[in-house]
Formats: structure tokens, C-alpha cells, sequence
């Protein structure tokens, strides 16, 4: 049996459906769970390609924390208490035409370039991407670090409350 | 189908849907979460692609882990934009909170 | 360069130089501005008496010319200097009345607030003419003859603050420019065919260069400038009206100078006209019909300028009579004693008018005019001269002029003429005699009762001492300039062999007797005692009005011309208004429309931004796809 299809299917759709409750329940927090849902669906994904390291990271980060931080937001901004606004019927229309076609460029470009000669999945263990990182993609490795320090500070900087000068408020 | 094509159509309907979340959703929490799925979909896709169409894996991971952590730290830095936009105007509507304006 | 040339320069430059002195740093100085001027003529006399000396021999004609404008592939605009016997004299002419007038200004125009500004466009004007007489081409003579024509309307208007002299000076202007059209279009005609020629290569060519029809054509059209400028047949009205400006200017430009620029250049070009035989029969019948016309109005004006001003328009017409005819000489001849004559009785009539603060006749005579001694003298040798009584320079001119229109101008011109000739008799004496005053007894009783208040007795100041010099100079001239006909004919017309401008004949007894008919008409009516002094055409209201209001010209070009000319004038402000404007400003309402319908797409709508971004990606790749490798 090929499990590698078997996988990918159901976490296909497990992601597909978690995308579009994302996108289209109304309520936040229900967007941020179906958020999380299909984020679980996209590991499934990487693990048929046979990324596991890749699958529990993303897991980890997204499930894990992003969601979890987007709740925190939603409590600190979403005015949850005021009335609900109906959605203008042509604002949903108009997004999904512009969406599908942007979807359609994007799938003729990828379908129709000259890839080179297909091979398959091949299991890719964590020592070996610890070893990709040290080695070929240290710059990276690098960046990536130094992006997240300054992504923290600015966020913590940003979302600070003014206090007003001298003395504590 | 081959197996590329299947892969790379549901990172493309992943995109989609994305997409189509980015640009109907009013709040700007929803923007986001609409955001992170296209940039769901592009590391599906890298990796697809280095695997079923190229001959590096370990480099397609690579480069999803760095996309990842750069999601990671937008969406940090985008709530915590939310935050003081809500401070500041009490609503993060987008179509409220628009100043860019002709 | 040679002597005489150096001459003309300096004659006709140094008045400018004078006048922009004025004009920029002497308007506060009135005294400083007339000897300023009075210098510069001054050198402007004796360089043209130089020239007149050195140049008036038979058959000389010096040309000096620069070019200043080169022009690609043909010859350039030149600027020069053309000296012969009929120019240098000209000049001097000119130079000898400017004087005069400036001399007898510094006592007229005393205590004028705009005293220094009117010299300065004395010399200005003298300037201009001086260019105009002494000009080598054609396009040079147009330039001097608009700069006169500036001149004649800065000076008319020279009391601009009133309503009538602004009003007559462009009157003056716009008529005068009705003829320069005509000039200007005969000057571009003649510089198509033969480019920028100088005036002794312009005759020659017209007879032998250019083909008749066009010598014909451009023959009217520069006589169409003559007409304006001399005040002739149909453009004639703009004359009396002048008569606002300042005495001293009407005697120097609207009878001596600038109104004869319009006789020089016919006789100027004399060789060009000669060659269009049925022009010229034209001009004469027009200058015929105006004589007599001017003579009718003269004869009923109260308004002793007017008088004059009529007076000056018939003899132009003799003038142009005589040139038309082909004498040159007889022509230039009496524009010359004209000259002597008619600024001596401007200058007269100045003085009863600065007298008796009227321009009319029989309110100067009320005011005591026979005390003003040089007042009187200038008067009656002007008036004889003009009348044409015997031994007068205005009688040889005069007869002249009648022998060259016997010789070749028909019977009856000629009998015309004398019938104008009595006519300006009659005039000149209804003029004297009114002016002077009658003998009615009841008249005089009236004035010693009711006059204390009037001034001192009076005393000649230095003002009236500078309005007399001249006048007394005049009219010396008056009696000796006669004798001169001689020397003219044999410097203009030297090919004409001594030609006998006077004969004592049966026409010069004619013409004397209907002079002397004139004079006897107007004394009778005017000077004994119990006469009327009330003419025989003034009574007839009829003609009175007729003859008063130029023949009904004036109502005829408001009814016709002005009003049309008004009405296109108000269509081309509509057009201006509502169609220019408005596609200017419908441009400009439509760029803001279309800006604020581009405006909408910047709506500050993030999201639409979005999709604008998308979709135009999505076409860039759908495009690059397209043209790209195929699979």
C-alpha cells in the first residue's frame, strides 16, 4: 500500500478543510483553531514527503506558539463585544475571483516550467539538516537567529504602553 | 496525476484559500491568519518541488525551517502591531484603520 | 565718410540724443530741458545749412548706406543717409521751424507743469522727420514715418488729462494708421519684387524692372499713406480735431512739417509716381476736391485754429496738385513758403490766444488784440501770404503752382483752382478781420466800462518778447522767401531747363484779380463799418452746418466704420470670454474631474490594493508563460 499517498491524502484534506474554516467561520477563535487544525493537516503533508523533522516543527511553531499568541492578541484587540458587521456580498465575490485567478497564474507558471528529472520522497533526518545549517546555509542559520531577537524586541518595544516621562504610571 | 501534480495543486489551493482569506477578511487578526497559510503553502511547495523535481531535499528543508522562522517572527511582530493599532483606534477594522489615502 | 554725410548723421541725431536727456534725467528741470533742446536744434540747423550748402547743386545725390540685419540669402536691412538738393533742403526747412517753434515755446508754454516732457518730444519729433527726409530706403522712410506719427500723437495729446486732446490725438493715430496700412502693404509689395532697395534703384526699376500693373498698385497704396498723413480726402477729419495740442505744435507739425512728410514723399519718389500717369491724374482730382472742400470749412470756423488747420489741408492739396502735375519744383516750393508762412500764423494766433485764453476769433477780438504788436504783424503778413497777395512769398509759390497745373493738368483744374485760390482770399481776410476787430462803436463803449478787472496795461514780459522774436523773424521771411523760386527750380528740377516758374501772363492776372475779388468779399462783410460780420455762407445754416461739421465725414465713419469696427470688437471679446476661456477652463475642469475619478482608485482600501497587486502578477505570468520556453 502506498502509505506515503495514504498520508498525504488525509492531511491534505485535513489541511484544505482547516484552510477554509480558517477563512470562512465567523467567529475568531473558531478561524484560530481551524487555523491550527490545518497547520496539522500541512505536517501530515511534510511527513509523506518524508520531513519528519520538518512536520514536528511546524507543529511545534505553529500550533504551538503562533496560535496561542494570535488568542493572546485576539484578547488584548478584537472588540469580540461589538455587533457584527454582515459581509458585503460583492467583497466576498470580488476576493474569490481575484484569489482564483491569482491561484490560476500561479499553477500555470508552476505546471508549465521545465523541472528537471522528477526523483522521490527520500527520508531527510534532523542530524542532516543540523548539518546543512552549520555548513552549506550557516549565513542563513544566522539571519534566522538574529531576525527572531529583533522580531522579539520589536514586538515587545511596539506594543509597549507609553508611560508618560518621569515617574511610574 | 503524478504525484507532483497532486502536491503542487494542493500547495496551490492552499494558496488560494489563503489568498482569498487575505483579501475578504475584515479584521486584521484574519489578515494574518490568512497570511500564514500562503506562507504555509510556499514552504509546501519548496519542499515539493526539491523533492519531486530537483535533486537537493536537504536544501528545500532548509529553506522551509528559515521560512518558518521568518513566519514566526512576522506574526510576532504583526500581533503586537494589532495591539497598539487597537490602543490607538480602538478597532483593528481594516477598512476603518486605512490612512494611505488619495 | 565724408563730409556731408557726417552732416546728416549729426543732424539728425543729436535731437535724439537731446530728447532722451530730457526725457530721463531733466524732467524736473524745466530750463535745463529748453536749452537742452534749443542746443540740440541748433546743431541740427547748421549741420543741415552745411548740407544745404555743400548738397543743393543741380543733379547731385550723394548715398551712403550701412547694412545693420544681414539677412540669409539676400541682401540685408541697411540703414543710411540719401542727400540731394530735395533733401537737404527739406532739412533745413525743417530744422529752421523746429527752432522757431522751440524759441517761441520757452514764452507760450511758461509755467506748464509738463514743460520739460514737451520738449523732450520735440526733439523728438524733430528727430523722426529729420530721419524721414534724410532716409536712403523705403523701409528706413516707414520707420521715421510711424516714429512721426508717435511723435504727432504724444504731442497732441500732450494734455492728456483732458478728455478732448486724449481723444483727438488717437483719432489722429488710428486715421493716420488707416493710410500706413496702404503704405505698408506698397512697401512690402515693392520689397517682394525687388528686396531692400534703395530709393534712386527704386525709381529707376519702375520703369524698367517692374512690370506697370504693379507700379500702378503700389503707386495707390503708398498714396494711401499719403492721404492719411497729409490729411486728405477721405482721412482728412483727424486734422481739425489736432488742433487741441499746444499752438507751437500745431504750428510746427500739423502745417509745416509733419503733415508736408505725405508731399516729400510724393515728391520723393516723383520718378516712381511719373510712371503711373493715371495715379497721379487721380491724385490730382482728389487733391482738387479737397482744396476747394477744406477752403468751404474755413470759411464758416469760428475757432481761429480750425481756420488754420482747414487752411492747411487746401494748400497741401495745392501742393499735391503741382506734384501731380509734374513739377516738382513748384511743388517743393510752396511747401516751403507754406511752411514760413503757416507756422507764422500759428505762432500769431498764439499769441492772441495766449492773450485772451480763447480760441475764438471773435472773443480774441473783445480782448484788445491790436496792442499785441508782433501779434498783428504776424497776422496780416501770414494772412497776405496765404491770400497770395502780391509781393509775398505765398504769391510766387502760389502762382507757380497754378502754372504747372495749367501746363499740364487740364482747363479745368485750373479754373478750379483759382476759384479755390479765391476762396482762401476770402478766408484768410474773414480771419484778420474778425480777429482784429470791427469798428462797431457800441462795442468799444461796452468794453472800457466793463473791463477793470482786466490785467495791467500791457507790458511785454520775456516771456512775450520769446513768442515775438520769432514771429517777426517769419515774417520777414515771409516777404523775401519769394524771390528764392529760382533757385529751386533750378536745383529740383534741372532737367526741366530753367523752367519758368512765373510768367507774368493772362493767368496771373486772373488769379490776382479773383484774389483781390476775395479780399474785397471779406472786407465788406467783415471790416467796414456797420458790416455784418456775419459771412455769406455762415447764414445759410444749411451750409453752415454742412461746411461746420467736415461735410458730415465724421457722422458718416461713426455710422459706418466705428460702429462696425465696435461690433467686431465686442464679437472677438465674446469669443475671447466664452470660447477661449471656456476651452481652457473645460480643459482644466475636465483634468480635475479626471483627477478625482483617478483619485477613487487611492481609497486607502489596503485590500484593493491586494488585488491590484495580484492580479497584475498574475497577468505578468500568465503573459511570461505564454511567450516563454514551452515544457
Amino acid at each position: 500500500m502506498n502509505w506515503a499517498g495514504a498520508v498525504f491524502g488525509a492531511s491534505a484534506a485535513v489541511a484544505l478543510i482547516g484552510a477554509l474554516g480558517a477563512v470562512g467561520l465567523k467567529n475568531i477563535f473558531h478561524n484560530i483553531l481551524s487555523f491550527a487544525l490545518a497547520m496539522l493537516g500541512v505536517a501530515g503533508v511534510f511527513l509523506s514527503l518524508g520531513s519528519d523533522f520538518l512536520a514536528v516543527v511546524f507543529a511545534l511553531v505553529y500550533v504551538g506558539a503562533v496560535a496561542i499568541a494570535m488568542v493572546y492578541a485576539v484578547m488584548l484587540s478584537d472588540p469580540l463585544d461589538e455587533p457584527r458587521r454582515p459581509r458585503s456580498r460583492s467583497k466576498v465575490l470580488g476576493a474569490a475571483a481575484f484569489a482564483a485567478v491569482g491561484a490560476l497564474a500561479i499553477w500555470l507558471v508552476v505546471y508549465r516550467a521545465h523541472w528537471l528529472s522528477p526523483g522521490g520522497p527520500r527520508r531527510v533526518s534532523a542530524a542532516e539538516i543540523g548539518v546543512r545549517f552549520l555548513q552549506d546555509y550557516v549565513l542563513a542559520f544566522e539571519l534566522i537567529s538574529v531576525l527572531l531577537l529583533v522580531a522579539m524586541i520589536g514586538a515587545v518595544t511596539i506594543a509597549r504602553r507609553v508611560r508618560p516621562p518621569g515617574g511610574r504610571g | 496525476m503524478t504525484a507532483l501534480a497532486a502536491y503542487l495543486g494542493f500547495s496551490v489551493l492552499l494558496f488560494g484559500i489563503g489568498l482569498y482569506g487575505l483579501l475578504q477578511r475584515r479584521s486584521l487578526i484574519a489578515m494574518l491568519i490568512a497570511l500564514e497559510l500562503m506562507l504555509a503553502a510556499v514552504a509546501v511547495n519548496v519542499v515539493v518541488l526539491t523533492t519531486y523535481a530537483g535533486r537537493d531535499p536537504g536544501a528545500g528543508q532548509v529553506m522551509a525551517l528559515v521560512l518558518v522562522g521568518v513566519a514566526a517572527a512576522e506574526t510576532a511582530l504583526g500581533l503586537s502591531l494589532f495591539v497598539a493599532i487597537h490602543r490607538a483606534q480602538a478597532t483593528i477594522d481594516v477598512e476603518t484603520v486605512s490612512e494611505l489615502k488619495g | 565718410m565724408s563730409g556731408p554725410v557726417l552732416a546728416a548723421l549729426l543732424a539728425q541725431w543729436t535731437p535724439l540724443a537731446a530728447s532722451a536727456l530730457i526725457l530721463v534725467f531733466l524732467r524736473s528741470r524745466p530750463a535745463a530741458a529748453a536749452a537742452t533742446a534749443i542746443a540740440g536744434i541748433t546743431v541740427s540747423l547748421a549741420a543741415t545749412g552745411l548740407l544745404v550748402a555743400q548738397v543743393a547743386v543741380p543733379g547731385l545725390s550723394v548715398l551712403a548706406e550701412a547694412e545693420w540685419l544681414p539677412v540669409h540669402g539676400g541682401p540685408g536691412l541697411a540703414f543710411g543717409v540719401l542727400l540731394d538738393p530735395l533733401s537737404a533742403l527739406m532739412a533745413f526747412v525743417v530744422a529752421f521751424i523746429t527752432l522757431a517753434v522751440m524759441v517761441y515755446s520757452v514764452g507760450y508754454m511758461r509755467g506748464d507743469p509738463g514743460f520739460p516732457r514737451y520738449y523732450g518730444f520735440l526733439a523728438l519729433f524733430a528727430w523722426a522727420m529729420l530721419g524721414l527726409v534724410l532716409a536712403s530706403n523705403l523701409l528706413q522712410l516707414l520707420v521715421f514715418w510711424e516714429l512721426v506719427g508717435l511723435a504727432s500723437f504724444l504731442l497732441i495729446g500732450f494734455w492728456f488729462e483732458r478728455p478732448a486732446p486724449a481723444a483727438a490725438a488717437r483719432k489722429a493715430f488710428l486715421m493716420t494708421r488707416v493710410g500706413d496700412v496702404g503704405f505698408l502693404l506698397g512697401v512690402l509689395l515693392l520689397i517682394r519684387a525687388l528686396g531692400i532697395a534703395t530709393i534712386p534703384e527704386l525709381i529707376e526699376a519702375a520703369t524698367t524692372r517692374l512690370e506697370p500693373g504693379l507700379v500702378q498698385v503700389v503707386a495707390v497704396l503708398l498714396l494711401m499713406g499719403v492721404i492719411g498723413k497729409s490729411a486728405q480726402g477721405p482721412l482728412f477729419t483727424w486734422l481739425p480735431d489736432a488742433m487741441e495740442g499746444p499752438t507751437p505744435v500745431s504750428a510746427l507739425l500739423h502745417s509745416a512739417t509733419m503733415v508736408a512728410a505725405g508731399v516729400f514723399l510724393v515728391a520723393r519718389l516723383h520718378g516712381f509716381f511719373a510712371a503711373a500717369p493715371a495715379v497721379m491724374q487721380g491724385l490730382l482730382w482728389l487733391a482738387l476736391v479737397t482744396a476747394l472742400a477744406s477752403a468751404t470749412m474755413a470759411m464758416v470756423a469760428g475757432d481761429i485754429k480750425r481756420v488754420l488747420a482747414y487752411s492747411s489741408i487746401s494748400q497741401l492739396s495745392y501742393m499735391l496738385m503741382a506734384l501731380a502735375a509734374g513739377s516738382v519744383a513748384a511743388g517743393f516750393f510752396h511747401l516751403t513758403t507754406h511752411a514760413g508762412f503757416k507756422a507764422l500764423l500759428f505762432l500769431s494766433a498764439g499769441i492772441f490766444i495766449h492773450h485772451a485764453h480763447s480760441n475764438d476769433m471773435r472773443e480774441i477780438s473783445e480782448h484788445e488784440p491790436l496792442k499785441l504788436t508782433a501779434g498783428v504783424v504776424g497776422l496780416v503778413a501770414g494772412a497776405s501770404a496765404l491770400a497770395g497777395v502780391v509781393p509775398t512769398a505765398g504769391y510766387f509759390s502760389k502762382e507757380a503752382v497754378l502754372t504747372a497745373l495749367g501746363g499740364t493738368g487740364g482747363r479745368v483744374a485750373l479754373a478750379l483752382a483759382m476759384l479755390g485760390a479765391a476762396l482762401t482770399a476770402y478766408y484768410s481776410g474773414r480771419m484778420v478781420f474778425l480777429t482784429l476787430g470791427g469798428r462797431s462803436p457800441s462795442r468799444q463803449v461796452a468794453k472800457s466800462l466793463g473791463e477793470e478787472t482786466h490785467r495791467h496795461e500791457h507790458r511785454p514780459s520775456y516771456g512775450d518778447r520769446m513768442m515775438a522774436a520769432p514771429v517777426l523773424v517769419l515774417s520777414a521771411l515771409t516777404l523775401v522767401l519769394g524771390y528764392l523760386g529760382p533757385f529751386f527750380a533750378a536745383r529740383l528740377s534741372p532737367e526741366a531747363e530753367h523752367e519758368e516758374l512765373f510768367h507774368f501772363g493772362a493767368q496771373a492776372v486772373t488769379a490776382l484779380a479773383l484774389v483781390t475779388a476775395g479780399l474785397a468779399l471779406s472786407w465788406w462783410e467783415f471790416r467796414r463799418a456797420l458790416a455784418p460780420r456775419v459771412g455769406f455762407a455762415e447764414r445759410v445754416p444749411a451750409l453752415r452746418s454742412f461746411f461746420g461739421e467736415n461735410w458730415y465725414l465724421d457722422r458718416l465713419y461713426d455710422a459706418t466704420v466705428v460702429r462696425w469696427t465696435v461690433a467686431l470688437s465686442r464679437a472677438a471679446k465674446w469669443n475671447d470670454h466664452t470660447v477661449l476661456d471656456g476651452a481652457s477652463d473645460g480643459v482644466a475642469r475636465g483634468t480635475v474631474w479626471g483627477g478625482r475619478i483617478l483619485a477613487m482608485v487611492q481609497n486607502g482600501y489596503v485590500q484593493a490594493y491586494l488585488a491590484a497587486v495580484v492580479s497584475v502578477v498574475a497577468a505578468l505570468g500568465i503573459w511570461l508563460v505564454r511567450t516563454g520556453p514551452r515544457p
